[in-house]
């Protein structure tokens, strides 16, 4: 069974909790990815950042996210002024603090499981408890489906 | 785990040609894109060495995706500051009739202040989980060399080992007031240091007085395509590898360092880290890339290479 090493994007692209969110929106659309680790001074992953948490830190707290159609013009006021705090906003005040790291040795159907059971689109990989890289769905099903067609 | 610094990295475009006219029609027989720039260079050569290695430095536009997955690719581990601008292009031709090589490189625009301040945050995180730094290569435009040497002094402060591949005004900033692991001066266009010939011997040896007298631990000097004199502080030694008549030079040098670094952190031998390191050049220089072909090549070809002590 492939395990995390094989296909793990060895990339250390994060934020810290003192980075202004107008930057981290920055980074997620250059990169075209829809989240990323949150790092202290020795490179240690303390949280991740979405643009889920983007999105919801710009819409008013009583506006459900998960329900589109509240979102409209009547709350464009709230939007407004929940814009001008965001602009002032850091990560540390948005991300999640939950999230959920692999090692380069956990196996691919492992990494799965967790991705599908909690709905997770990119992992951050630790050793030491420092990041070495991320796993996303796409490399997944990659090598997933490469080792089914060699069996 | 090394971390090499590229401030000014750009695609390495290598077009084989049989014969250029100037002014007339064109057409490459070969052409190679690939990731380029110096510490980009000594990056790729580690990692196909085997060591583990992240490259970091300021990178921007469309060609992001393609340079970071192709050092991916061949296990460089990256982590780039993105910029608003696109990567620079350097142009190597080879004119395979002529055995002639020119280069056409792109100065590239000014670094915005709040990116430079991001590379730095970034960096001295890095610092934390390295044991040494590799610094190399041009300064994009506006960058002064005082940000060098910053990046020198706060891997001092982490007791973090330096190498700087520098051009001669750059590298004399860097090293004021800073301890330096590893000095390898860039001379490809003065092809001299301190008003001394570096094809002189009596100067070589002048040049590494003065080096030393600054602080360097180990000093690297290259003359020649493939000649190198390195010194310590209680040892010089020279040495050279032959090389084909028509070579593509791209990367050589880095990849000597490379080759140098990995060895001589395997055993602390400064001759057979020369041995090493002109092996490595010689793969890089056979292989059209700007780095070894495989470190099983590079083994074959250090037992070609012919080093001596000579002080």
């Amino acid at each position: 069974m492939k395990k995390v090493k094989d296909f793990i994007t060895r990339d250390l692209t994060s934020v810290t909790e003192d980075t202004p969110l107008k930057e981290v929106a920055e980074l997620l659309s250059l990169r075209g990815v829809n989240g990323i680790p949150v790092v202290n001074m020795k490179n240690e992953v303390t949280g991740w950042i979405s643009e889920r948490d983007l999105i919801t830190s710009i819409f008013p707290e009583k506006v459900k996210f998960e329900n589109p159609d509240v979102i409209g013009f009547s709350n464009l006021s709230q939007v407004v002024k929940k814009l001008t705090q965001v602009g002032h906003a850091m990560v540390k005040d948005y991300m999640s603090k939950t999230f959920y790291p692999v090692k380069e040795d956990t196996p691919a159907a492992d990494v799965a499981e967790l991705m599908l059971h909690n709905n997770l689109k990119r992992v951050p990989v630790l050793r030491n408890n420092r990041l070495v890289g991320v796993v996303d769905r796409a490399s997944l099903s990659a090598i997933i489906l490469e080792e089914g067609s060699l069996d | 785990m090394i971390v090499t610094v590229t401030l000014n990295p750009a695609f390495d475009h290598l077009l084989q040609i049989p014969d250029i006219n100037l002014g007339s029609f064109n057409r490459a027989q070969t052409t190679t894109r690939m990731p380029g720039g110096k510490g980009i260079n000594v990056a790729s050569s580690l990692s196909i060495l085997g060591d583990e290695v992240i490259a970091t430095g300021l990178l921007g536009g469309q060609g992001c995706a393609i340079f970071e997955g192709m050092l991916r690719k061949i296990g460089v581990t990256t982590n780039f500051i993105y910029v608003d601008q696109e990567i620079r292009t350097d142009f190597f031709i080879m004119e395979e009739g002529k055995c002639r090589q020119t280069l056409i490189v792109e100065k590239g625009s000014p670094i915005e202040l709040r990116y430079l301040n991001s590379f730095k945050s970034n960096f001295e995180r890095l610092l934390s989980s390295v044991d040494m730094v590799e610094i190399g290569g041009s300064l994009p435009s506006g960058v002064a060399p005082t940000f060098i040497r910053d990046l020198v002094v706060a891997a001092n402060k982490k007791k973090v080992k330096v190498v700087l591949n520098l051009p001669e005004d750059c590298l004399l900033e860097c090293m004021q007031g800073t301890k330096q692991f590893i000095v390898y001066p860039d001379l490809r266009e003065n092809k001299s240091m301190f008003g001394k010939d570096i094809y002189d011997p009596a100067a070589r040896l002048g040049i590494i007085k003065e080096l030393r007298k600054k602080d360097a631990e180990i000093i690297i000097l290259k003359f020649g395509n493939l000649n190198y004199l390195v010194a310590s502080k209680d040892e010089v030694w020279e040495g050279e590898i032959e090389l084909g008549a028509c070579t593509v030079m791209i990367g050589v040098r880095d990849a000597f360092l490379a080759g140098f670094i990995h060895k001589y952190q395997e055993k602390e031998n400064l001759g057979e880290a020369l041995k090493y390191g002109l092996g490595a050049g010689r793969s890089a220089a056979l292989n059209n890339r700007n780095h070894p072909k495989s470190r099983q090549e590079v083994d074959e070809f250090y037992l070609m290479a012919k080093v001596r002590k000579v002080g």
